[in-house]
């Protein structure tokens, strides 16, 4: 009777406690998330009701000409940031972890003050830095190449700038989750390395290396799935010109929905960026496994 | 002398502002197992740890062998250290981390898998080569550690507390096991502790430091039966040696009469060849296991712990001053907690420390 009166008691205490979550959950994850699944089978405009149309979004999207460009440009983009700015942030995080007390926090807070800036901020700042006219790195390129380029209006060159944008703006969090698991390492481990006669580079490669290949490979993984969204960049400095060079996935959804009112159309697009995401970070998060665990 | 297995000549170290060690000499000779015993922050580990290069060496020399190694490189010193935290490479197996630095150097893979091998039966390590550290018990992780430092075939092992992170019987066994090592190995080891018990068992010679400065270094039963000084004596032997403030009343021909502050009917003739002044006050000293209960006149304890070992017992008490009291008991097993015994030191076997604490022989 009264472990009865107890698990009643202790049943109503959880409900009280999961409850509120659960509500906000179902209301704005699973009902959008189930929304759009049920939208991208139908021919629904961005308000209202549709018709339900089967698999005939999805026959439209895999003959649709833009989407391939776009798919191509997401990878093209990911292939351009993703393992530089690891790279960049481990070069930073080992030469920033050099450095002690207040320098260090000092300089930890310069690489990581653009994180916080906000995307349309960081834009407008590059923007001008890259402007054809007044742009101060202008000077930079057209010792380089020669002459300004007006490098977002340029094909070749308006991913790899993006790129650059996107890698000077995310870099300080990679860096602090570097520093993190730099400083998991034991100093002692590298006492013992030195004492049996490892040189820097050794050190580097037979200890911090392995050891901090959880949180590389950490960093690569979120770095993957961030930059496949990519989208604010892109529609803030190209808005996915010249020639559709910096066209991408969420920019075609984006357009499909909230410019040319083809709901249905667009979650078709949402699902199978989504589903490329989760295939693309599963592939990789295993093949990292793989050569964590060799 | 300089032929010989570690030698320190006017070692100095300095963090910044603070002097941690202020000058110390020693000469460990080649083969034996030398201890740095001392209080935690007394300096013992950074000495190690000069010695082994982790740390720079601010004035003095460090030769081992016959080379000055004052500024050599740490892998260039011949030298293997134990760490207290073991410092076991966590993604490499138990070979791997024991072939570390074989392997860093590219040796031969047949010459590796000899030497891995060879340390690992010495240590009854051979069956778990395969496994992870984090697979192990804390006293086969120390063994990997010590495996590792064996295969390098070093001049000087250097151990920094390497069992202090064990749980008590197992320190025990591998204090054991450090010792046979030794024996087997007969290379020159130095080994930190705060631990005197471990110092006590181990050490062919140790070196008491406190304060920057070697208090006293030698053989072990003699710091024991003659401390130079009231910070060796308290040190060393446990429990500890008890401390009675007194004054000298009178000198006689060969040695001196002193009166306990705290019971002025306690009186001991001493013997001592260097007679302080009547009215002096100094500090004696006496082990707990040269006190003896006594019919007649003496110290009146008033014990209020007694610990019972068994076969030895410890009388904790305070005299009528408060001063604190340890007498040990052989076999008596009468409880004597909260009573009063009369007890009277063996005035033969009593030490004299100035107010300086230096010892008065």
């Amino acid at each position: 009777m009264s472990q009865a009166n107890r698990r009643n008691r202790e049943l109503r205490a959880a409900a009280l406690l999961v409850l509120p979550f659960v509500f906000i959950f179902a209301v704005f994850f699973l009902y959008p998330t189930y929304k759009v699944v049920a939208l991208s089978f139908t021919d629904a405009p961005l308000i209202g009701e549709g018709n339900w149309v089967g698999l005939a979004n999805y026959t439209k999207l895999f003959g649709d000409r833009l989407f391939y460009t776009s798919l191509w440009n997401n990878f093209y983009f990911v292939l351009l940031t993703v393992i530089p700015t690891t790279v960049i942030a481990l070069l930073i995080a080992l030469s920033v972890s050099k450095l002690k007390g207040r320098v260090q926090a000092l300089v930890l807070t310069l690489f990581f003050l653009p994180y916080v800036l906000p995307v349309s901020v960081v834009t407008m700042i590059w923007a001008w830095m890259l402007d054809f006219q007044f742009g101060v790195l202008q000077p930079l390129i057209a010792a380089i190449t020669g002459k300004p380029v007006p490098v977002f209006k340029n094909p070749t060159w308006v991913m790899p700038m993006i790129a650059v944008v996107t890698v000077w703006w995310t870099n300080g969090f990679n860096v602090l989750l570097m520093i993190a698991g730099l400083r998991n390492i034991p100093a002692d481990l590298y006492e013992a390395a030195s004492l049996d006669g490892a040189t820097p580079w050794q050190r580097f490669w037979r200890v911090t290396w392995p050891l901090l290949w959880p949180v590389v490979s950490l960093v690569l993984t979120l770095q993957l799935i961030l930059q496949l969204k990519l989208f604010d960049q892109v529609y803030l400095l190209s808005n996915g010109g010249p020639f559709n060079q910096s066209y991408v996935v969420l920019m075609q959804m984006y357009r499909e929905a909230f410019q040319l009112n083809n709901g249905g159309y667009a979650s078709a697009i949402a699902m199978v960026l989504f589903l490329v995401i989760v295939i693309v970070s599963i592939l990789q998060f295993q093949l990292l496994r793989i050569r964590g665990r060799k | 002398m300089q032929g010989t297995g570690v030698h320190l000549d006017a070692v100095k170290k300095s963090f910044g502002m603070v002097d941690v060690i202020k000058g110390v000499d020693m000469q460990v000779k080649r083969g034996e197992f030398a201890v740095f015993v001392g209080p935690s922050g007394c300096g013992k580990s950074t000495l190690l740890r000069m010695i082994a290069g982790l740390e720079d060496t601010s004035g003095g020399s460090i030769s081992i062998g016959e080379r000055d190694v004052t500024h050599a490189d740490p892998a260039d010193r011949g030298v293997a250290m134990v760490f207290q935290s073991y410092a076991l490479y966590p993604h490499l197996s138990v070979f791997e981390n024991m072939a570390f630095s074989l392997r860093l150097a590219k040796r031969p893979k047949a010459e590796v898998k000899d030497k891995v091998q060879e340390a690992a039966a010495i240590l009854q390590l051979t069956d778990h080569l395969d496994k992870k550290p984090s697979q192990l018990s804390g006293g086969q992780r120390q063994r990997v550690a010590i495996g590792r430092a064996i295969v390098r075939a070093p001049e000087v092992f250097l151990f920094d507390e390497p069992l202090s992170n064990l749980d008590a019987e197992l320190r025990v066994q591998m204090r054991l096991e450090l010792a046979r090592l030794h024996q087997k190995l007969g290379a020159t080891m130095i080994y930190v502790t705060h631990d005197q018990v471990e110092a006590m068992t181990l050490a062919d010679t140790i070196f008491v430091l406190q304060g920057g400065h070697v208090q006293q270094s030698g053989a072990p039963l003699d710091l024991y039966d003659d401390p130079s000084n009231r910070f060796v004596a308290g040190f060393i032997g446990s429990p500890s040696m008890n401390f009675l403030d007194a004054k000298v009343v009178a000198q006689t021909s060969g040695g001196i009469t002193a009166e306990l502050t705290s019971q002025p009917d306690a009186r001991f003739d001493i013997a001592l060849t260097e007679r302080p002044a009547v009215g002096t006050p100094v500090s004696l000293g006496m082990r707990p296991e040269h006190i003896s209960i006594t019919e007649g006149v003496g110290l009146r304890v008033t014990v209020d712990v007694a610990e019972e070992l068994g076969g030895v017992s410890y009388q904790h008490g305070t005299l009528e001053g408060g001063e604190p009291v340890i007498f040990q008991q052989t076999g008596a097993r009468h409880g004597m907690h909260g009573t009063v015994q009369t007890v009277m030191p063996d005035a033969a076997r009593m030490f004299v420390f100035d107010e300086a604490g230096d010892r008065l022989r």
